[in-house]
């Protein structure tokens, strides 16, 4: 099965913390989609405001982003370029 | 029913909860006072020497007895002003003082009518009474229900009335009680006429009963319980306790007419093996009611209540549940449920008659003083003997009773989202009222305020505003005020707003406007009450919109679920929409409300476990034991601070009771350096169909209700 993934290193100083995993959630509900993140050995939905604060992703981590449904290409698409301007 | 007279019907019922509130006291008094004082019951333990009359005992339990009674006997006049007050919109004392007045002169005028025709004696047996202190017709509560509504719709149409300048001084709240008088002197002649013919209705219905054997027992009961609202039960049953509708005997070589004669006549004849059931058939059915099916009833209220106010009624849904139990005195649960969901009431009559079907179909033969509770089942069942008296159906067919009441009242009662105590969720802060009201301000401004209003808050402004009144109060012709600060009054504004004249002496202001003061003062308190009231509150008898689609929904949908959630701190509680980030206060990252800690310490808001410990350590995932996800996050933009000012507690996967410590915030430290301390405490993954309410703005401690998330199954 096709899954769509792209790696990023978080940039920002702060890691994600509240807004951003807010403003992340928000924005995988506009896929039908399914998004997880990978960080280390632990994943979670992205959808998911709490599961995703509770990665504690850092600034200098590497994640991986996987997108995985009808909408896939345009969601990874999406998410690169949120990742890219806000973390 | 139609919507609108669902809510008056909602209303009166509410508003009946103040003089419901001295009932079980009253009840209890009368009951354990009448019980212990009753001279056959005295006789008949061969108690009279101890406890008869001249006694101390006696002396008590008369006093206690009578203290009792005078407020059931005075029912009605309490009734029509506590309707009265509870649906007057504003100045509700005038409503209070116009329904006692009106009160009196409806039952003056029925006197009158009375004594023009023949007197009291020509009336049938019954229908006469003794309203305070008026020889009148026996109206029951039902008199009081007519006087307190009549008055409130006059008072809410007349109380801001403007009369000529001439009658000026009768103009605004004066002109109620005035109104109110002469409507219920027409309302008094034509309840004479009508009333009557009532009560000769019911009376004749006492034939059927007796003609009909198990079914018209079933039909008294139905009866006597359905009739009790109007006072009605009186006329019906009296006749059949006390006269020969309810029977005849030959006892110890007497003749006695009435059921209840014939009982206790057989409790003082030694040789009666049984007691006859033919006459106990009208009485025994209280028992496996009040003892076993109203608390049962009072059982399921309580267990429907909102979480969060089940503390506030229980106290009300307990006496009122023992008095029953105890006494056989039923109004304090009855009245309860009576008004806000008459079809409750219905059921209740229902199985009321059935009770008294069963005990007649299982020959039960326990008597009674007056009413049906533990005390009379004890003395005139269990001490008599199940020989004499059949006594052990009663908590047989009562247990069944208890379960069948508490059943069909939690789910009648769900089903229909009756607001009986503890389910009006209209008396509480809610979250959407905030926005709702500056909305209703901001249209309020364009489309221009009303002449009034302009007055208002001209008189305001020229007091030196809001904050400068301490109290207001007015006289024949003047606003007498009382300002914090003199300095600030402004004459010249006053002026301006219509006054001829101010007075200034000290701290006390004058401003004379003539006889129209009544109505100014109450123009100026409902231009305070809207323009400045306490924040999160709508003028009295509106409900937000958002409130009203949200009843709406409850009534299709089924069910409804409450979480309630306890402050995990010390501080000042406030609506989202306060928060000083516009994420926050959107709703971006979840529903809740924010907290500005007062206190150090941040506790686990509900019994549940750690989700995660952000590693700012400025914010915690929180999981409810219900599973609902909460997101404490401490001062904003806290995360900057890189763990600087807060010392964490506990563990990503913790478990933690409700109150346990979390965090511990440098309070000084993180106000210095961060933008706010205002802390957003949220629920990160709701559903739809789940909504979250404020329960408390302002002062809250730690583990006091806070929030409640109300989730609704289909």
């Amino acid at each position: 099965m096709l899954v769509k993934e792209f790696r990023y290193t978080i940039t920002d100083k702060i890691g994600i913390h509240a807004r951003p995993a807010g403003e992340l959630a928000k924005l995988t509900k506009e896929f039908q989609s399914r998004v997880k993140i990978r960080a280390g050995e632990k994943e979670a939905a992205a959808g998911r405001l709490m599961a995703v604060m509770a990665l504690g992703i850092r600034n200098g981590q590497e994640i991986v982003v996987t997108a995985e449904g009808p909408d896939e290409e345009r969601a990874a698409e999406r998410l690169e370029e949120f990742f890219r301007n806000n973390l | 029913m139609n919507n609108s007279g669902f809510g008056i019907l909602q209303r009166v019922g509410r508003s009946f909860m103040l003089p419901i509130a001295i009932l079980p006291v009253a009840g209890l008094l009368l009951g354990i006072g009448g019980s212990f004082s009753n001279t056959t019951m005295l006789e008949t333990y061969g108690l009279t020497r101890f406890m008869g009359p001249g006694t101390i005992p006696n002396v008590i339990f008369t006093v206690m007895s009578k203290a009792g009674d005078i407020v059931f006997a005075n029912l009605p006049i309490l009734f029509a002003m506590g309707v009265a007050i509870g649906m007057a919109k504003k100045e509700k004392e005038v409503a209070a003082l116009a329904a006692a007045i009106a009160f009196f002169i409806m039952h003056a005028a029925i006197s009158a009518m009375i004594s023009i025709n023949g007197g009291i004696k020509v009336l049938p047996a019954g229908a006469g009474a003794d309203v305070v202190g008026i020889p009148s017709l026996q109206m029951g509560v039902f008199g009081g229900m007519l006087v307190g509504l009549g008055v409130s719709y006059l008072h809410n149409r007349f109380y801001r009335i403007e009369l000529p300048q001439v009658l000026s001084f009768f103009g605004g709240t004066r002109f109620v009680p005035i109104i109110c008088a002469l409507a219920y002197v027409v309302v008094g002649i034509l309840m004479y006429f009508i009333w009557p013919p009532v009560q000769t209705a019911i009376s004749h219905v006492g034939g059927f009963v007796l003609r009909s054997g198990y079914l018209g027992t079933w039909f008294y009961g139905l009866m006597e319980r359905a009739l009790i609202p109007f006072g009605l039960h009186h006329v019906f049953y009296i006749p059949f306790w006390q006269t020969a509708v309810g029977g005849t005997a030959e006892i110890g070589g007497r003749i006695v007419e009435g059921a209840q004669n014939i009982f206790f006549a057989e409790l003082a004849e030694p040789d009666v093996t049984r007691f006859a059931v033919s006459a106990t058939r009208f009485m025994s059915g209280k028992f496996p009611l009040m003892i076993f099916g109203l608390p049962g009833a009072a059982l399921a209220m309580y267990r429907t209540a909102l979480p969060e106010r089940k503390r506030a009624v229980s106290g009300l849904l307990l006496s009122a549940a023992l008095t029953s139990m105890l006494t056989g005195i039923t109004e304090p649960l009855e009245f309860t449920f009576l008004f806000v969901a008459p079809l409750l009431y219905a059921v209740h009559c229902v199985l009321a008659g059935a009770a008294y079907m069963l005990m007649h179909f299982f020959q039960v033969g326990v008597g009674m003083t007056f009413s049906g509770g533990l005390i009379d089942l004890f003395l005139f069942g269990v001490l008599q003997g199940n020989q004499k008296t059949g006594w052990l159906w009663i908590p047989v067919v009562g247990a069944v009773y208890f379960l069948l009441y508490y059943v069909l009242f939690s789910f009648l009662i769900c089903r229909f989202d009756f607001m009986t105590p503890g389910r009006d969720r209209n008396q509480e802060a809610k979250l959407y009222t905030r926005k709702d009201l500056e909305e209703k301000r901001a249209e309020e401004e364009k489309s221009g305020a009303s002449r009034k209003d302009e007055q208002s808050r001209l008189i305001l402004q020229g007091l030196g505003g809001r904050e400068n009144l301490s109290d207001l109060d007015c006289c024949a012709t003047r606003l007498r005020c009382t300002v914090v600060d003199p300095k600030k009054v402004d004459e010249g504004v006053l002026k301006t707003a219509g006054a001829s004249g101010v007075i200034q002496k000290g701290q006390g202001v004058q401003i004379i406007y003539g006889p129209r003061v009544t109505v100014i003062k109450s123009a100026l308190e409902a231009y305070m009450e809207q323009e400045g009231g306490p924040e999160g509150s709508l003028p009295a008898g509106e409900a937000p919109p958002a409130e009203k689609e949200a009843d709406k929904e409850s009534r299709t949908k089924k069910k409804r679920k409450t979480i309630v959630i306890g402050s995990p701190i010390t501080g000042m509680a406030a609506a989202l929409s306060e928060a000083p980030d516009e994420g926050f206060a959107q709703g971006l990252m979840g529903q809740g409300a924010v907290i500005t800690p007062e206190d150090p310490i941040v506790r686990a808001p509900a019994d549940g476990s750690i989700s995660f410990v952000f590693p700012a350590r400025h914010a915690i995932g929180f999981m409810t034991k219900e599973g609902l996800a909460m997101l404490i996050h401490v001062g904003i933009d806290t995360v900057k601070l890189g763990g600087n000012g807060f010392k964490v507690m506990v563990q990503e996967g913790d478990r933690v009771k409700k109150g346990d410590s979390l965090l511990r915030v440098n309070l000084d430290f993180v106000s210095k350096h961060a933008p706010s301390l205002v802390s957003p405490v949220l629920f990160t993954e709701l559903s739809e169909g789940q909504r979250v309410r404020l329960l408390k703005e302002g002062p809250i401690r730690a583990g006091e209700a806070f929030l409640a998330v109300e989730t609704e199954e289909l």
